[in-house]
């Protein structure tokens, strides 16, 4: 009896130091990530058969255990890896979403700045200051583009190393998810069979979700207590103590980007992108592909379209210098990257050929053995370019590729990227301010002995192409400056042309406001004019004070040139803007939103799992009270027991 | 009722604290800017609207700093052409002047010295140059002067060039004109012919500048209108050498213009007349008795025929001529008047006008036998030529008749006084057409203004923060932030712990 007593009231001791220390660990994991709480299990000892009936014999320690809910756990795994997507998605778009809503420094105001400068020398073609305030303005824009060019260039490169840091924590996880899985493994087999090991758990669920925040996985619970970790469609990063090592490498087809690959034996075998969704990787890698290179290439789209209109306007007039306009500013050509598995010999360059055909997406040209083909990869359609050579006019959206040596094997291929490049390699060709082409290089005139009333318009320059281009201009007609005459017969109702180039044609029908057009020009003869008398269009001399091509590129800001004649270069740019803003909106709006359903999740998680201080006050007030009442039976006992000795003194 | 951890709790609160504070910074943020979108993820697409309408709103300001270009070269132009007015009313006020018939030569002399500063003054303001240097007048060839003088005279040196200004988006004007139509391109005569009186005629018929009677009957030619008639003449084969009298006109209304013979009949003592144009005996001069010197009169004319050494016998013959005027086009060498097969002459009448190819002129005065005018399609005079050419002609002395008035300097004044008409007329078309263009673009300045308050307004429709509801947001945030601070505070110091002594 007495023992069972004293047995009773010890196991009661023990109990409630047990549940003092557990509760002591809680309060002492209150705020450790990742932490459940434990509660010490008990049950009543076995009773005793006396003759009486079952006595008790105190109480039992079965075992601690974390209070867990695996559902809410995996719960939190899958909001918590959306939710890191999201945020970081937000926090790589915000950087760009701020660079181009910068109103002060932006493009868009830099371009009103440089078409204002062309109205300015429209104004005063023969002015040198307003000439050289336009080439300033022109250098401004250069300067933007190629600013805001290397701030996307520099966040690529960040990117880069965002994704090989990435890449280290996911193998440090996989790692310690590992070593975990071994002490997991080694703490259940031991003889305490059927205890878990709470914490080493807690860690492993921890490392795991931290883990998930950087990529989206699956885990498999093994009966030896083991998790295996995968990611994307099943590829194993953790089984058992064993873990993979990812690497960052560069991508085959296109070596300017970061692949994550691993190592199997010798080979190499890159991950599909589509394996790695979600989490913070996965989040770098769907912005580097879905949001910056397009917005670099819509970026470079709108420098090429400016640079390369600007360049085609000042190359149908003429400079200060009475010469024919050359190029004002350098466009950038398409980058065309070979994939690293290419076995043929074939080297590509690509050329703009028509700016307004130009998209923001990126290209592959296959060849498949037989047949060349073009693939949009913004939205996989398919251009059939022929079994080649490749014709130098097959132009797809703006642009043509051809083999410039060797040979392309079957199944080779090249990214080819039209214009990423456009606003890191826009620049300002000249320094000169006479060279802004604002005159055109004709000019017609009435002869002064006229006696009729005809009149003729100063003329224009037909648009490219020629049809017997210039050698030295290709943009304009081999004869364009050769003076050409007009001479009307008696009656005036027909006239001769006489110049090199036009064929000198004779009885010509006169139709009063009719266009003529020889040799690249186009003119308009209005009026009566009267027998004899004689128009000329011939090189237009000493014309500082033309500003006729000057008021053609000025024009040029509210035309549509570009994407296929729908939108004008300030509408492209902030078209930009918007597609920009509006991605960073959706993904700011989800990013809340997935962030209230993470904290929702996490609460809910927590509400099982989470240490509440009030209670472990609470229950430390319980478990001191209950090991007083076991050391006061203690004492009962002690004294029962001194009565007892006592008698027999 | 759910448990709740002791880390959620804080955790909400400090996340609920940091969400209020970032909506207070983006409040700030909006009021200290005064701008709703502070990037574009705000309201993206009224970013990329703002974008284009501030765009619309810098083209539209550039407009109008174009329209003032515009209008300052235009108001320069038609300032300078308003003094050219002038000028040309002063130089015709002076060639009107010179037609006085009190004037004598050193008199006209003094006036071609006024006349000479009046060109050079012309020339300089042809000449103007803008602030800049640049010509106003030399079309697209800013940096040439326009009117210089050669051997030939003043000529042109600029080109037919006319810059034009964007003013609108869809509206160019031109700012500029060229001098070649504003002083090189003025038609002589009345515009479509000129009228003129050959230099040798002797006669004091003096040609109007005539008008244009049908201008689709104007065909370019070139005619000659030329005096003739009033003579007489024996024929070679006469027997008697008696001599007849040179006509003269006893009645210019009588006169027909056709041509007369006069025959002698049997024995020399009796003359009949035939008209040989119409081929028709002239009524009341058949065998009329002859008698030596006796006026014979018919149809206008008078003369005498007298005996000589031989007397006549019958045959003799004299042909007599009526004085009249023949029109000849002399591009196709073909007589218009009298018009073929008729032939003789048209008889003139003082100031009568005459009429042809769809053109009509009148000839005052007294034309000699033998004068011609001209009626020549208008080919351009530049006005330089026409003021050098009058100067030359008050400089040249003339004798003046004692009944006053010389016809060819009155000709030739008549002459100068047409281009200068031609010329201001010109100058006036020019500047109404310069007064134009400013019209359009001060209506266009306002059309411009309108349009940049609507761009502005519009702009602050989608930019522009809503002052009121962001102070009063922003006041209500903070009153957020501080009951979620306050409640925390309050809050977080309620443990169990506390009470556990």
């Amino acid at each position: 009896m007495t023992t069972n007593i004293f047995t009773a009231a010890l196991t009661g001791m023990n109990a409630a130091q047990y549940e003092i220390a557990t509760t002591e660990h809680n309060i002492s994991n209150a705020s450790t990530p990742g932490y459940s709480r434990q509660q010490v299990l008990l049950s009543p000892a076995v009773a005793q058969q006396f003759g009486s009936g079952f006595l008790g014999q105190g109480v039992d320690i079965t075992g601690v255990r974390r209070i867990y809910d695996q559902f809410l756990t995996s719960q939190v795994l899958q909001v918590q890896t959306q939710a890191s997507y999201l945020s970081t998605y937000n926090t790589s778009i915000s950087q760009i979403d701020n660079m181009f809503s910068n109103p002060t420094s932006g493009i868009s105001t830099a371009m009103q700045n440089l078409f204002n400068g062309m109205n300015g020398v429209a104004n005063n073609p023969g002015d040198t200051p307003s000439r050289q305030a336009f080439l300033g303005s022109a250098q401004t824009v250069v300067n933007s583009f190629q600013t805001i060019d290397q701030q996307l260039t520099s966040i690529a490169t960040g990117l880069n190393g965002q994704i090989n840091d990435s890449v280290t924590n996911i193998n440090s996880y996989a790692r310690q998810i590992a070593a975990l899985n071994s002490s997991i493994q080694l703490a259940t087999s031991g003889g305490l069979a059927g205890q878990q090991p709470n914490d080493l758990l807690d860690q492993r669920d921890q490392l795991i979700n931290q883990l998930n925040q950087i990529i989206q996985t699956s885990t498999v619970k093994q009966s030896d207590g083991s998790v295996s970790v995968f990611i994307g469609n099943g590829q194993a990063l953790v089984m058992g103590n064993q873990s993979i090592t990812l690497k960052a490498v560069p991508s085959a087809s296109d070596p300017t980007k970061l692949d994550i690959a691993y190592q199997a034996n010798t080979a190499t075998i890159t991950l599909q992108q589509s394996d790695l969704q979600g989490g913070s990787l996965g989040a770098l890698l769907n912005f580097r592909d879905q949001s910056l290179e397009p917005a670099r290439n819509a970026l470079g789209r709108v420098a090429i379209g400016l640079a390369a209109s600007f360049n085609q306007q000042n190359q149908l007039g003429q400079d200060l210098n009475g010469a024919l306009g050359a190029n004002l500013f350098n466009v950038a050509v398409p980058q065309v990257t070979p994939n690293a598995n290419n076995t043929g010999t074939a080297s590509v360059t690509g050329t703009i050929t028509d700016v307004s055909g130009l998209t923001t997406s990126n290209y592959r040209l296959q060849y498949d053995g037989a047949n060349y083909s073009m693939l949009r990869l913004s939205d996989n359609t398919v251009t059939n370019l022929g079994a080649g050579p490749l014709s130098p006019s097959a132009a797809v959206d703006g642009f043509t590729v051809s083999i410039t040596s060797g040979a392309m094997a079957a199944g080779d291929s090249f990214v080819i990227r039209p214009t990423a490049n456009g606003a890191r390699d826009i620049a300002l060709l000249t320094g000169d301010p006479a060279s802004i082409a604002a005159a055109a290089p004709i000019n017609g005139s009435a002869a002064l002995a006229n006696t009729g009333s005809g009149t003729i318009s100063s003329g224009t320059v037909n648009p490219p192409p020629p049809v017997t281009p210039d050698p030295a201009h290709p943009l304009t007609d081999l004869n364009l400056q050769q003076p050409v005459s007009i001479a009307f017969n008696n009656p005036p109702t027909t006239y001769n042309v006489t110049g090199t180039g036009t064929g000198n044609p004779t009885n010509v029908p006169y139709t009063p406001g009719s266009s003529i057009s020889y040799n690249g020009w186009t003119v308009q003869l209005s009026g009566t004019p009267a027998s004899g008398d004689v128009f000329n269009v011939a090189t237009n001399t000493n014309a500082v004070g033309d500003n006729r091509n000057a008021l053609l590129m000025a024009g040029m800001q509210t035309q549509n040139l570009m994407a296929n004649g729908t939108a004008s270069l300030g509408a492209l740019y902030s078209q930009l803007v918007g597609d920009v803003g509006s991605k960073a909106q959706e993904i700011g709006a989800t990013s809340q939103a997935q962030d209230n359903l993470v904290t929702q999740t996490v609460a809910s998680q927590q509400s099982v799992s989470g240490v509440n201080l009030d209670e472990e006050a609470a229950n430390l007030i319980q478990f001191q009270n209950a090991y007083q009442a076991a050391a006061k039976a203690l004492q009962i006992a002690t004294t029962m027991f001194d009565t007892l000795l006592s008698i027999g003194k | 009722m759910m448990r709740l951890s002791t880390s959620t709790m804080f955790d909400s609160s400090v996340a609920g604290m940091g969400q209020q504070q970032s909506l207070i910074l983006k409040t700030q943020q909006q009021i200290s800017t005064g701008q709703r979108i502070l990037t574009a993820s705000d309201d993206p697409a009224a970013a990329a609207q703002a974008l284009m309408v501030s765009q619309s709103d810098a083209t539209n300001t550039q407009y109008t700093t174009n329209r003032n270009a515009a209008q300052s070269s235009l108001s320069l132009a038609e300032s300078t052409l308003q003094s050219v007015t002038d000028l040309l009313q002063a130089v015709k006020s002076t060639a009107v002047d010179a037609g006085n018939g009190s004037y004598n030569n050193s008199d006209r002399a003094s006036l071609a010295t006024q006349l000479s500063g009046q060109l050079q003054d012309l020339i300089g303001l042809a000449n103007s140059t803008d602030g800049a240097g640049n010509y106003l007048f030399s079309g697209f060839q800013a940096r040439t002067q326009p009117f210089a003088n050669t051997p030939a005279g003043i000529s042109y040196f600029g080109d037919s060039g006319q810059r034009n200004v964007q003013v609108s988006a869809s509206r160019q004007v031109a700012s500029s004109d060229s001098g070649a139509d504003i002083f090189m391109r003025i038609k002589n005569g009345n515009g479509t012919f000129v009228a003129q009186a050959a230099a040798a005629n002797t006669g004091t018929g003096i040609i109007n500048s005539g008008s244009v009677l049908d201008p689709a009957a104007i065909n370019g030619d070139s005619y000659s209108i030329a005096f003739g008639g009033l003579t007489a003449q024996a024929a070679a084969g006469n027997t008697g050498n008696g001599a007849i009298s040179t006509p003269t006109v006893i009645s210019q209304a009588a006169v027909t213009g056709n041509d007369y013979s006069v025959v002698f009949g049997a024995g020399g003592t009796t003359f009949s007349v035939t008209n040989t144009t119409t081929g028709l005996p002239v009524a009341g001069m058949t065998a009329q008795p002859y008698a030596s010197g006796q006026s014979i009169s018919f149809d206008g004319l008078q003369f005498n025929i007298k005996d000589g050494a031989t007397p006549f016998a019958a045959g003799d013959t004299f042909t007599v001529t009526s004085p009249g005027y023949t029109v000849t086009d002399t591009t196709m060498a073909t007589q218009v008047l009298p018009a073929p097969p008729t032939t003789g002459r048209v008889p003139y009448t003082d100031g009568g006008s005459i009429s042809f190819g769809g053109m009509q002129v009148a000839i005052q005065g007294t034309p000699a036998s033998g004068d011609t005018f001209s009626v020549t399609p208008s080919v351009n005079e530049s006005i330089f030529k026409t003021i050098s050419d009058l100067i030359t002609t008050l400089n040249s002395p003339v004798a003046i008749p004692a009944n006053g008035g010389s016809t060819s300097l009155d000709n030739n004044l008549n002459h100068a006084l047409d281009s200068l008409d031609n010329a201001l007329n010109v100058v006036l078309t020019t500047r109404s057409s310069m007064g134009s263009r400013l019209n359009e673009i001060s209506s266009l300045q306002t059309t411009g203004d309108s349009l940049g308050l609507q761009y502005k307004q519009a702009l602050s429709q989608l930019q522009d923060v809503d002052m009121t509801k962001a102070i009063s947001d922003l006041t209500q945030q903070k009153m957020g932030l501080q009951a979620a601070q306050q409640s925390f505070a309050a809050v977080s110091t309620l443990s169990l712990f506390n009470y556990l002594k």
